[in-house]
Formats: C-alpha cells, sequence, structure tokens
C-alpha cells in the first residue's frame, strides 16, 4: 500500500469571466494553474499566498466542489473526478473541510446538536444511540462542553463557533481535511487554542490536513510540508524547517520578512514590495512575479520559470525561479 | 501644503492634545444594559503614536468611535467621563459643532475601506467635498490639493486614478485612499481603527511604512486602534491595553515588550505567531474565554483566566497604578512594579 493520500497532478482551475451573449470578449481567470502536489498519510501541507492567488480555490477543487479545467485529483489512488455521484459520496466521508469564518459556515437555525448530527444522518451511520455517542465523543476532543449542544451558534465567541466547524468537520472519522484559513478571523489567543487543536488531531487521530493561510508565521507549527503561491502558481515548495531557514524564491523571502516583528528594538531590513497583485485577468508575461521582484531581469519577462528541485540531501525543494537555473 | 505643518512647530510643548478622563460608554442590548468602556482615562501627547491594544470586544473600537462622536445613539450612550481636545470639551458638542472638529481636527480612517467609501462617487468627489467642507477654497483648487496628498500617500499617477471609482481600486490602493482623504484638512490628530487588519501581509507593510512616514513628515499625533502587538512594536511609542472595557496596563513600547507586568499583557505577547527557529511542539495560549460583558465577574475581570489569580482578585478590583509612565492594574504584577 502507497502512503500517498493526496496526489494532485497538473491541476488547473480557469474561470471563464465577463462572457456575453455572443460569448465575444471573454477573459480567462487562471485562478490555479498547473499545480502539482502530494499529501501522505499523516501528513499536513501548508498552502501559503495573499488574496487572490487561488489557494481557496485549490482547496475546493481538491473537495471536488469545483469543477477542473485540467489536470487530476487522486484520494487513496481513486481519481475523484472519475467517480459517480454515489461513490463521490461516499468517498467525501473521508475529506471534510473547515471554512475560514465560523460565523458564516454554521447555519443560525440549528442547534450544535443538530449540525453534528446531520452528517452522520445524510451518511445514516450508526443507530441513534451510536451517532449520540459520537457527537458526545467530539464534543470532547474539541473541547467544548456537553451542555452547550443545545444552543444555537450566535451564542458562542468566534473561537468556539471555530471548535463547533472542527468538531463538524470529525464526527465523520475523515481522513484527511481541507482547512481554508481556520484561525485567520479569530483573535491571538484563541488563534494558538485552535492551532494546538489541530495539532493534537494530527498527532492523535493521524488526519492529513491541507492547511490554508495567507501567514506564514501561523503555518510554521503544524506543517510538514509548506507551498508558497503567486497567481496560481506555486512559486516554491518544502518542507516546513527548510523554507523558513533557507527561503529560495524571491516571494517567499519577501512574505516571511513582511511578518511585522513583536520586538521594538529589533531593527528589520525588511523587503519591501513595491506595488500591488496584478490581476488574474491580465498576469504579466514571463513569471507572474517579476512586477513586484526585486530581481527581475529581462529573461523573467519572456520565459516562464519551470519549477525545479534545488533540495540538497534528497529533501524535495521545489522553486520556480530562474535566479536557479 | 503649508498648513498641513502648521503644528509641527509646537510638538515640544508637554501638553497633551487628547485627554480622555474616565469615559464610560453603555450600550442598550435586548439582553440588558452593556458597559463597553468603563471609565477608561489616557493622553495623547502632540506627535507622539499612541495603541490601543486588545482583543475582539474590548473596547477599543467603541473608544476611537467616542472620540469623533460617533457612537451611535441609541444604543450607545455616553454615561460619564470626559474627552478634551485642545483644551475644549467634546462631549455634548452639537452635530453641527462635532462636524467642523472631524477631518479639521480630528480625522479617522477604518479598517474596511471598501465600507469607508461611497461606491457611487468618484474619488475626486468625495475628497473635494472634505476639503472644500472644512476650508474656503475653489472646486479645482481643492482637486489640486486631493491630487497632491494621493501622491504624498504613494499612489501612482494620481491624476487619473482620482477620476476612479472606488471598486477599480485594490484594496491596498483604498486604504491609501482613505488615508490621503483623513489627511487631506491637515488634522492634528489621526485615529486609526485596525487600518491594516483587512490587507495582505505585503500590502499591510506597505501601508504601515507610509503612515509612519507621513506622520513623522505631517507632525501628527496618531491613536493606532489593533489587536496585532507586531505593527505596534514597529510603529508605535506609547501602548495601552485593554481588557473589557478597561484599561489594564500602559507604558511606553520599550517597556511592554521588554517587561509586561499584567499577565494578559505577557499572554498576549507570547501568543503571537511569529516565525521562530525552530518548531515548537505547543504554542503558548491563554485559556478560557473573555467573560460576557452582561456577566463579568466583581473583581479583577481576567482573574478566570490568569494563573496568578488569588481570593482578593476575585473580590476586588485593581486600580491602575505605578510609576508615571508605566501603570498596570493588578495585585501581583509580574516582576513587583
Amino acid at each position: 500500500m502507497s502512503d500517498i493520500l493526496l496526489e494532485v497532478k497538473g491541476l488547473k482551475k480557469h474561470f471563464v469571466v465577463g462572457k456575453n451573449f455572443l460569448k465575444r470578449h471573454r477573459s480567462v481567470c487562471k485562478a490555479v494553474d498547473d499545480v502539482s502536489f502530494t499529501i501522505k498519510k499523516g501528513k499536513t501541507l501548508g498552502l501559503v499566498g495573499e488574496s487572490g492567488c487561488g489557494k481557496s480555490t485549490l482547496g475546493r477543487c481538491v473537495l471536488r466542489l469545483h469543477d477542473i479545467t485540467d489536470g487530476e485529483v487522486s484520494f487513496d489512488g481513486v481519481n475523484l473526478f472519475n467517480l459517480a455521484p454515489k461513490e463521490l459520496k461516499e468517498l467525501r466521508r473521508d475529506i471534510q473541510i473547515i471554512f475560514q469564518d465560523p460565523f458564516a459556515s454554521l447555519s443560525p437555525r440549528m442547534t450544535i446538536h443538530d449540525i453534528l448530527r446531520e452528517p452522520l444522518d445524510v451518511n445514516k451511520i450508526g443507530t441513534v444511540n451510536e451517532r449520540e455517542a459520537k457527537i458526545a465523543e467530539v464534543m470532547k476532543i474539541v473541547g467544548l462542553r456537553p451542555q452547550v449542544l443545545n444552543r444555537y451558534p450566535h451564542e458562542f465567541s468566534g473561537g468556539q463557533r471555530q471548535r463547533v466547524g472542527i468538531a463538524r468537520a470529525l464526527v465523520l472519522e475523515p481522513k484527511f481535511i481541507v482547512a481554508d484559513e481556520p484561525v485567520s478571523a479569530l483573535d491571538v489567543s484563541v488563534q494558538a487554542q485552535v492551532l494546538n487543536l489541530i495539532a493534537d488531531l494530527q498527532e492523535k487521530k493521524g488526519i492529513s490536513f491541507l492547511f490554508i493561510a495567507h501567514d506564514l508565521a501561523v503555518v510554521q507549527h503544524i506543517c510538514d510540508d509548506v507551498g508558497v503561491m503567486y497567481l496560481g502558481r506555486m512559486v516554491e515548495k518544502a518542507p516546513a524547517e527548510t523554507l523558513y531557514k533557507n527561503p529560495k524564491h524571491p516571494y517567499t523571502r519577501a512574505l516571511l520578512s513582511a511578518i511585522p516583528v513583536p520586538d521594538p528594538t529589533y531593527k528589520s531590513d525588511k523587503i519591501q514590495l513595491q506595488g500591488d497583485v496584478p490581476s488574474p485577468l491580465s498576469p504579466p508575461s514571463g513569471c507572474t512575479f517579476r512586477t513586484r521582484c526585486p530581481e527581475a531581469t529581462e529573461r523573467c519577462k519572456e520565459e516562464v520559470p519551470m519549477t525545479h528541485d534545488v533540495g540538497v540531501d534528497g529533501e524535495e525543494h521545489l522553486v520556480a525561479c530562474h535566479l536557479y537555473r | 501644503m503649508n498648513n498641513l505643518h502648521k503644528d509641527s512647530l509646537d510638538i515640544e510643548k508637554a501638553a497633551p492634545i487628547l485627554t480622555v478622563d474616565n469615559l464610560t460608554v453603555d450600550f442598550t442590548t435586548d439582553k440588558g444594559t452593556i458597559r463597553a468602556i468603563d471609565g477608561i482615562s489616557f493622553e495623547v501627547m502632540p506627535g507622539e503614536t499612541l495603541a490601543i491594544v486588545g482583543e475582539s470586544g474590548c473596547g477599543k473600537s467603541v473608544s476611537s468611535l467616542s472620540i469623533m462622536g460617533l457612537v451611535p445613539s441609541p444604543p450607545g450612550n455616553i454615561v460619564d467621563g470626559s474627552i478634551k481636545f485642545n483644551n475644549r470639551e467634546l462631549i455634548g458638542l452639537s452635530e453641527k459643532e462635532y462636524r467642523k472638529v472631524r477631518g479639521n481636527d480630528i480625522s479617522m480612517i477604518f479598517q474596511e475601506p471598501m465600507t469607508a467609501l461611497n461606491p457611487v462617487l468618484k474619488i475626486s468627489t468625495q475628497m473635494v467635498d472634505v476639503i472644500r467642507l472644512h476650508n474656503k477654497v475653489s472646486k479645482s483648487q481643492a482637486k489640486e490639493r486631493a491630487i497632491k496628498m494621493l501622491e504624498t500617500v504613494g499612489i501612482p499617477s494620481p491624476e487619473s486614478r482620482i477620476h476612479e471609482y472606488p471598486h477599480q481600486l485594490s484594496g491596498g490602493m483604498r486604504q491609501r485612499v482613505m488615508i490621503a482623504m483623513a489627511l487631506s484638512c491637515g488634522p492634528d490628530l489621526l485615529l486609526a481603527d485596525e487600518p491594516t487588519t483587512a490587507l495582505d501581509v505585503t500590502i499591510q507593510a506597505q501601508v504601515m511604512s507610509e503612515m509612519v512616514r507621513l506622520q513623522k513628515q505631517l507632525g501628527m499625533a496618531v491613536v493606532l486602534v489593533t489587536h496585532d502587538l507586531g505593527v505596534v512594536a514597529e510603529s508605535c511609542q506609547r501602548v495601552v491595553v485593554m481588557y473589557c472595557g478597561q484599561i489594564i496596563e500602559q507604558a511606553p513600547v520599550n517597556d511592554i515588550f521588554a517587561n509586561p507586568k499584567h499577565p494578559y499583557t505577557q499572554g498576549l505577547l507570547k501568543s503571537i505567531p511569529v516565525v521562530r527557529e525552530r518548531k515548537i511542539s505547543r504554542l503558548p495560549t491563554i485559556d478560557g474565554v473573555v467573560p460576557d460583558l452582561l456577566d463579568l465577574p466583581s473583581g479583577c475581570r481576567f482573574t478566570d483566566r490568569c494563573q496568578f489569580s488569588e481570593d482578593r482578585c476575585r473580590t476586588n478590583r485593581p486600580q491602575l497604578s505605578g510609576t508615571s509612565t508605566h501603570q498596570v492594574a493588578c495585585f501581583n504584577p509580574i516582576g513587583g512594579m
């Protein structure tokens, strides 16, 4: 048995926008453009990038919440996009998602109990008693008291709601969870609580995660590998420790240096990027990062950089930049 | 541009530009009256940057709204205290008088620039309106000044950008327009309520360094309301930490980071996500949750989450005390006082 749980090969997701009724003037937004990666059983990949880089779209493609333009997503050796609806429904038990906004992703008209019970009912799992036992179990795992089961989401704080969201993802005992910015909407002290909870789940339940975030500092503690995305492309991917110690791509370096340092005596030599992320509707030619890159040359304008492995000691460190070839 | 510098000369004088004394604000809700701010006092010196730090619901935004006279009433109600700007009492001003203060003496920028800008008006219309409200200038003069302000905040080709609508600009650009608009009448005090929270990290770095540069160039005082202590460390001189509507610690920025006295401040500092040398197994957290404002503990409001809590913390409320620069509201300040 292979230890690869999720394999994404050459994934492309293009959205057609601005289509008029004569189908003219169509422009294509390449939200995800030729991205490949694998996640091994029990491991976590962090996906980092700024708004509009395609990280959430990628997360949704992995769940087949979007259809894809090209490429392949296989989960446990099964191609997700070849499955009949019934088979897909069965497979989805193993793949769950935690959303960014704990305020929008829980139904305001359902009690916590109903929210947690619904996935079990839909998938017809166990007897009534077993379902209730399962609910009690996940409540305990995420650290919510059983007394709150009959409350509604609005009675909870952001951190507690995110725990409910995590409990809902856990109730079907998935092998894999896509966590789409699960802590971005939370206060710092609560952020750390939720991150610790996710770390526990990795350790005790052996669940694999695709952890999407816009902040490299948040990702460090819970990811084995980290991928950095820019305008739909994966520009760098490496084991977490290597990426933080030895970032290769100029964009990764800029992202790392943009994190504010909580030390007033620290004199930073920040790499400050100029300008904004270009519109994904009309990305720059060649390397899409060249318009903001401090190291851009003529070559970057003409040639799209290929992904190369620059890792040492057999470690895979992928980077798509002309500086390294 | 000259009047933008009108106050840079008297930064030296020691009188505070803003004095908030025992400010108390209540909100009426279906479930009862909530005291969003409970007797806070602080001062802002001319030309300094003061940070008000705290988590959601601690009252930091209500404080800045109170200074601007923008607390919605009802449900909000300023029940006690005073807000003095250049020795003039602001509480109790009529709406007409307050409008003269807003934009001219005190300006504010908000967290979400898209909702703070009018989506159906061009940038030029919105900026000219603000400038002409406070200054007797012609439309073309006002526009010229608006273009100059956009240039000052680092917007490329401001002459053409000024004719665009807010939706045509990116988030970072919109926030720059907000800053340009807020500074267009040369205020003495700028209130910035989470100005970079909605922006990406690389854009946040741009906007913050722009704000620090402008603040030095124009010599105004800034009150930065934020939950991000990383941003505070890089741009502020003094820090006020709020918890559940009260100030629990205030000190110069170096003191707060090197020597936090309140257990809550220490917890906040420890839980900032930073890139560490190597991965650690558990991230430090503050246990528990912020208490419900409708059901506050009678003593110290942090007591249920505090590892040093003792009996008197549960029954008595600690008052702010300490040196002239560093004050803390705690019976057992870390490392003594």
